[in-house]
């Protein structure tokens, strides 16, 4: 889809506009496609899927506060026919390459605060069962100098991961929540959204 | 405050509120909830948040999952009803009709 196109539209779906927000902070994410209609992009969609054995699959609405449908780990045998029939019900989908959740992985969310950040971290992933489940494995929060003023649960990430996530968030504005997950030799950046409850949070 | 701290976890949704203690395991017994009492459980999965959100008794919450960037948290906060997150064992320590006081920005749990 033409870029132009996509601009337009991004304002309206929070998924896909936390996912193109992440470009201007040169936070990595995963390869990915957005597929708004599946008949002008079904090429794109193709192309996406070929040499792939697994996708994910995500979507989002536009005002919609319900769950939005996802698979996680989509077999490629199905993954048009279920991207074909969330356009068809006025979902974006969101196509990205598929990560396998072992234990080797960690996900986590960073909340920027003004003067600090909190870092809540779970072994594995997705970090759906962080966002709506609340498995929290270790919990940090971090002033502006990298120090750590409260910490609890099990110790799951090490400090040079620790300092690179901190480096690379630091330009972010207060009040903003960014997922992430790291494997052995890659970390993504999910996606970033705004809290503006996070403001009670401050000391 | 002065008091005893019994239990610490996340300051998820800031406020400092005085309750009894009502342990629930079920979002049809959020409905009965009566005022000045605080909700102990698990933790807020989706099924309890419309029952929360409908039941304007509710004056804290404490869960043993949990942290102050999940859902649960941030719908606390737009609620302002005073939440502690993560404090692993809430729902062991704590029992029906007890006495505490909660300080969610904090994440601690007092003898009241």
């Amino acid at each position: 889809m033409a870029e132009k196109e996509l601009s337009m539209n991004l304002d309206k779906f929070k998924k896909v506009k936390g996912i193109k927000d992440l470009e201007q902070y040169d936070l990595p994410t995963p390869q990915t496609a957005f597929i708004f209609d599946f008949d002008k992009q079904e090429k794109e969609v193709d192309t996406f899927i070929k040499n792939r054995s697994y996708l994910m699959i995500r979507s989002d609405k536009e005002n919609e506060l319900d769950f939005c449908p996802h698979n996680l780990i989509c077999p490629r045998t199905e993954a048009k026919d279920f991207v074909k029939k969330l356009t068809s019900k006025k979902f974006v989908v969101i196509l990205q390459e598929c990560i396998s959740w072992k234990e080797d992985k960690l996900s986590g969310n960073v909340l920027t605060l003004k003067n600090n950040v909190m870092i809540e971290l779970m072994k594995g992933g997705p970090l759906i069962f962080l966002n709506r489940d609340g498995q929290v494995d270790e919990y940090l929060k971090v002033n502006k100098k990298g120090s750590v003023l409260e910490y609890s649960g099990k110790k799951i990430i090490d400090k040079t991961d620790l300092d690179k996530i901190l480096k690379m968030i630091k330009k972010l504005p207060p009040y903003k929540i960014v997922e992430f997950s790291i494997g052995p030799d890659w970390l993504y950046f999910w996606q970033i959204r705004d809290d503006k409850t996070a403001k009670g949070l401050e000391s | 405050m002065g008091n005893k701290i019994l239990l610490k976890g996340t300051g998820a949704s800031p406020g400092i509120i005085k309750g009894r203690v009502r342990l629930v395991r079920s979002a049809e017994e959020i409905e009965m909830l009566d005022k000045k009492e605080i909700l102990v459980t698990s933790f807020i999965n989706p099924d309890f948040l419309p029952s929360i959100k409908r039941h304007a008794n509710i004056c804290g919450v404490v869960t043993d999952k949990g942290g102050a960037t999940c859902h649960a948290a941030i719908v606390m906060r737009e609620l302002k009803i005073c939440y502690v997150a993560g404090v692993g064992n809430a729902t062991k320590k704590l029992k029906d009709n007890m006495e505490v006081e909660i300080d969610g920005r904090e994440g601690i749990v007092y003898e009241s």
